[in-house]
């Protein structure tokens, strides 16, 4: 008898009354878009959280977008989801990252005020048909046989659903490290969840830890900004969503540059004996592109300053989220370290940094729906995933909540391939390859870089959100008219032809750099480098161009692009002649000819579900992958697209294979 | 890494026939014990042995030397077992007969080399290389693939990949990290990086189309019009060179086809019908089919006569076919006007005057024949057997280099875009996966993150 039949024998627990088709555990960024997803579905779905008042809690640094990071913003938009808006209702500054280096690495940033964040999250889930919010912390998953059935809360009360996504954060064994004293913690001034960590590891999932770190914060009023760099936001601001508007932004504030020096250095050197990563205290392993002011220090001796942002966490608060240094040395040296930097001598600190060190599952043993293998209906999502990043666990969040929603009503998973968006290349890294590390989203990791731009996010998406239900048709009809402004554009520019010796010389030379002779098409002059859409509009064609930034930037884009976006498409193509190849999941891959034992035994382990993920899992040669694609073919086995997964019946087949 | 090979295969390694020493080779986890059934005993490892090999009945087949190879260090990364008897077929069928009784199948052609590669003992540049030693032609020839094969070939090909990555890690850095105080585009010096592995490129291209030479030689057209020497100079260049001469006779108008090989150098010869306006149908295909020829040739030779003037004649043949981009003009028949040989360079292109009839003047034509083809004298000591595959490969390579530096202050997502297919082309030749953790990289090289 289990740990929940005994206290149901003992009178402990009673059923909660409503029966859900949904239940998202966790009230972060993850649990936040994955209910919103299944009740914009239209399935009644249970929002429960340990506390209702930190729901859409930025728990580290009070910003969002980024590299990467802004095109999952973007396309959680485009599927309907609720970052983007939020973060146009609460962006206190905002600007664009590598605006000059290509359109497909440009990324929108934004500052966000941590009230108003919360405020605009809390205010959606409130106002959401079919969502139902509860308070209360989730302390044991039911499960029947393979089969997820509900969830019991710490005080005893019993909620049932078929479909469950959990998304525990860093809550799940939290533990906080401050110097060489650490507590148990969900993060700073919450509590951990411990009983349902234990539950978790009861049910034999492939579990690991990780390590996150955040630094001290600083109140702005001892801050002497006058010996720093300002850094203020873009003029004009850019906007987040598909349908944000400038005006959404609350008042605006810049952020501050400042350095470290020779004197905090040898600060840090001298707290590292008090270091609970550089005693051993700490297991987990933290991410490599966010390491604590003493990493970086230790590991490039040779530098002598490190850059540090001063980020405003809010328009009513004085507090201040030094950025660049995240650390877990005792607060002595915390507070050394800082007033050694400039303009901040008199800092006073309002929190001490920490690291924490939490339980994660291995997403290797998820289906790219997010769904567990061994557990139908229950879904992970977020942080426990092995993720880091508010983007990253909403885009996770979308997806589970999406799959959950299909789930409950027989209908096929739905994943957005490599190809497709970020977040299809998100969830297939972390099936295929699991996590090393905390994981984070980078342009590079997107091999279809090129097509996957913020600016194209809703062109990619908005039509699938449509088909699934999380569209609303305000959004559908601007979509379609944006796209028919576009597609009308280009018609134009295709065939309207440009007599460059009739137009004004000295303008012609000032664009080309020399007088033009020969005639084309608008979109010929257009590819040339030196031209952009408005400056061709202005020599050729004055007063005709689209009015419509955001359709005129597209149109410029895609001409541009053209032979490199083509390139990658016949790319796809090819790879998609082996993406499509589905490899049974009962395979035996010791029957594969000629395979090698490494690989076999690698293979055997992910059960990955294309030949193109095996592909992408490391160790596996190109060798390799002839070989599985001969044996496939022989076994004769079928074809599905890459972006729905086996069918249900399949995989049920599979499952009572694997049991016999 | 233990390969798991699914079954043992055995082959008889030598050529077909009769000679001094005949080898079967055995591949597989049943090798050892295909070789006690055999001989008896299995020898230590790369230590040859005299054995008696015997068959079922435990009659002496033949006797000979037996080498054990243990894996992984045997060349197909499996156990390998070879019998070194005498030559004789009657005795080589018998010995397989018995392998294949004791569990072992006939292996397909290459698979040896095959299970070397799947087994990561050889990669794809070093397995082709295999193939060329065999088929090689020539000494020089067969100098190449052993370069290749030994992996100096991939080894160039490898230090070019593992620079076109470190390229890419920088320009991945300035991307995913823009707000590092470090410019990496300018402050590492990407642009002149691109130049200078350009020009390495160049090198290792240079070599490997001496190598493509040398493995698949170079065509070479004759053109003119009739009667001015052109089939007496082919036999002349195919009778005085002691190379295997194949004509491939067809009907009289087809192309002659000769064979010879210079310093190494295969060269296909190709004799054509003489160009002229003719109202002959059937002459007429044959000059169409001279003119095509002439277009897929590397290389033409316009024969003219020595007595008429050289550039009219050179011009009038222009003109009449389309003409690949190296030519040499031969004026044949000096004997006629008692002029001696010379060969003399005129903007760009080499005129050789030659006698057909009495050999003069003809290793003046051998030396411009190789000059043009890019072969220097004993230039074959620096050649990679390549193949057209590898000098595509690099080709594709080059040209993805120089978009790339054309964009390096242009637009960085499409420098970045360049290299990667430009390192996506160089691997190709060797085949191996190339590393995929350019974020690791980066990791280690930069000190990253806020």
């Amino acid at each position: 008898m289990d740990y929940h039949a005994r206290l149901l024998k003992r009178g402990c627990i009673v059923l909660f009354p409503k029966r859900f088709e949904v239940i998202v555990i966790g009230g972060g960024h993850a649990g936040t878009e994955a209910a919103l997803a299944s009740a914009r579905m239209g399935r009644t779905t249970l929002l429960l959280t340990h506390s209702i008042e930190t729901l859409g809690q930025m728990s580290c640094n009070p910003s969002i977008g980024g590299i990467g990071k802004g095109h999952l913003v973007k396309e959680i938009d485009a599927l309907g989801g609720a970052m983007a808006i939020a973060t146009d209702e609460a962006g206190i500054q905002f600007r664009i990252l590598n605006g000059s280096k290509g359109p497909a690495v440009r990324a929108t940033r934004a500052q966000a005020d941590r009230v108003l964040y919360r405020r605009a999250i809390r205010h959606r889930l409130e106002n959401q048909p079919n969502l139902f919010l509860f308070q209360q912390a989730a302390d044991d998953l039911l499960v029947e046989g393979d089969r997820v059935a509900g969830v019991v809360t710490q005080s005893g009360i019993r909620f049932e659903a078929e479909a469950i996504v959990l998304t525990a954060g860093t809550f799940l064994s939290g533990v906080i490290h401050v110097g060489l004293s650490n507590h148990a913690a969900g993060r700073a001034g919450d509590p951990p969840s411990v009983a349902l960590s234990h539950r978790l590891r009861e049910l034999n999932l492939p579990v690991g830890r990780l390590k996150t770190g955040t630094p001290p914060r600083i109140d702005g009023r001892s801050i002497d900004f006058s010996t720093m760099t300002e850094q203020p936001g873009d003029e004009p601001a850019p906007v987040f969503s598909f349908m944000g508007r400038r005006e959404m932004h609350p008042a605006q504030l810049p952020c501050w540059i400042t350095h470290t020096n020779e004197r905090t250095h040898d600060i840090i050197r001298g707290g590292l004996d008090r270091s609970p990563m550089f005693t051993g205290v700490i297991e987990g392993i933290g991410p490599r592109y966010c390491p604590s002011i003493e990493d970086k220090i230790h590991r490039f001796a040779d530098k002598t300053s490190h850059q540090i942002f001063l980020e405003p966490e809010g328009l009513t608060t004085h507090e201040f989220y030094p950025n660049g240094i995240s650390t877990s040395l005792p607060f002595d040296v915390q507070l050394a370290l800082v007033q050694s930097i400039r303009g901040l001598e008199h800092a006073h600190l309002t929190r001490p940094g920490y690291a924490i060190e939490y339980d994660y599952f291995d997403p290797r043993a998820l289906r790219t729906s997010l769904e567990t293998r061994a557990f139908r209906g229950l879904f992970f999502a977020g942080q426990i995933n092995g993720t880091t990043g508010y983007e990253e666990a909403g885009a996770q969040g979308l997806l589970a909540g999406i799959n959950a929603a299909r789930l409950v009503r027989g209908e096929a998973a739905c994943v957005p391939g490599r190809d497709e968006a970020y977040l299809g290349v998100l969830v297939d890294d972390l099936v295929t390859r699991g996590v090393t590390e905390p994981y984070r989203m980078f342009t590079s990791r997107a091999e279809h870089r090129l097509s996957l731009r913020e600016d194209n996010a809703d062109l990619r998406l908005t039509e699938t959100g449509r088909a699934l239900g999380l569209v609303d048709d305000t959004r559908w009809a601007r979509f379609e008219a944006k796209q028919e402004a576009i597609a009308r554009e280009r018609e134009r520019l295709r065939s309207t032809w440009c007599n460059p010796r009739v137009l004004d010389v000295s303008r012609t030379v000032a664009l080309f750099g020399a007088p033009v002779e020969k005639d084309g098409t608008l979109e010929e002059f257009l590819r040339r480098p030196e031209v952009s859409y408005r400056t061709l509009m202005e020599w050729a064609a004055p007063g005709s161009g689209l009015d419509d930034e955001e359709a005129a930037d597209q149109v410029e884009v895609q001409i541009k692009y053209q032979g490199y976006i083509e390139r990658q498409l016949t790319e796809i193509a090819r790879q998609e002649q082996h993406a499509d190849l589905v490899l049974p999941e009962e395979l035996d891959y010791r029957s594969v000819r000629g395979l090698s034992a490494e690989v076999c035994q690698k293979l055997s382990a992910q059960r990955p579900e294309t030949l193109a993920q095996a592909g992408r899992i490391s160790g596996v040669t190109p060798a390799a992958l002839s070989l599985l694609r001969v044996h496939v073919k022989r076994l004769g086995a079928g074809r599905v697209t890459a972006a729905t997964e086996p069918s249900r019946e399949a995989a049920d087949g599979d499952a009572a294979q694997a049991a016999g | 890494m233990r390969p798991r090979s699914a079954d043992t295969i055995a082959a008889i390694a030598t050529a077909p026939g009769r000679g001094g020493v005949g080898v079967v080779r055995v591949s597989g986890d049943l090798a050892e014990s295909i070789c006690l059934g055999v001989a008896g005993a299995v020898p230590s490892p790369r230590r040859a042995s005299f054995r008696s090999f015997g068959d079922a009945e435990g009659r002496t087949i033949d006797a000979g030397l037996v080498l054990f190879f243990p894996p992984p260090g045997s060349y197909t990364g499996e156990p390998v077992v070879e019998f070194q008897g005498h030559g004789s077929p009657q005795a080589l069928a018998a010995l397989l007969d018995r392998c294949i009784e004791l569990g072992a199948r006939i292996a397909r052609p290459g698979e040896f080399t095959e299970r070397a590669f799947l087994n990561d003992r050889l990669d794809l540049a070093q397995a082709e290389a295999v193939a060329d030693l065999i088929d090689a032609e020539s000494r020089t020839a067969a100098r190449a693939a052993i370069r290749s094969l030994s992996g100096e070939f991939s080894n160039a090909i490898r230090d070019l990949v593992a620079e076109l990555e470190s390229l890419r890690i920088m320009v991945e850095a300035a991307i995913d990290f823009p707000e590092e105080d470090i410019d990496v585009m300018a402050d590492y010096q990407i642009g002149a990086r691109v130049q200078d592995l350009m020009e390495r490129l160049d090198g290792i291209f240079t070599r490997a189309r001496l190598g493509q030479r040398l493995r698949e030689g170079a065509t070479v057209v004759l053109l003119g019009e009739p009667n001015v020497g052109k089939s007496s100079l082919l036999n002349r260049l195919a009778g005085e060179d002691l190379a295997i001469v194949t004509d491939v006779p067809g009907t009289t108008r087809d192309p002659i086809r000769g064979h010879i090989t210079l310093d190494g150098v295969p060269f296909h010869l190709v004799d054509t019908a003489g160009l002229r306006d003719s109202a002959d149908p059937v002459e007429r295909e044959g000059i169409a089919r001279s003119r095509a020829q002439a277009s897929k040739a590397d290389l033409a030779v316009l024969v003219l006569d020595a007595r008429e003037n050289a550039d009219a004649g050179f011009a009038r043949l222009a003109a009449n076919a389309s003409l690949p981009e190296r030519c040499i003009a031969v004026r044949n028949k000096i004997d006629l006007i008692g002029e001696s040989a010379s060969s003399v360079e005129r903007a760009g292109v080499t005129t050789v005057s030659v006698s057909a009839q009495t050999g003069e003047g003809l290793s003046l034509l051998r030396e411009a024949l190789l000059k043009a083809v890019d072969w220097e004298a004993g230039g074959g000591e620096g050649a990679f057997t390549a193949r057209s595959r590898h000098l595509e490969a690099l080709r594709r390579c080059r040209e993805h280099l120089q978009s790339a530096l054309s964009l390096i202050d242009v637009q960085t997502d499409l420098v970045a875009e360049e290299l990667r297919y430009a390192m996506d082309a160089a691997g190709e030749i060797t085949g191996r996966k190339t590393a995929d953790d350019l974020l690791g990289a980066i990791f280690a090289s930069f000190c990253i993150g806020k």
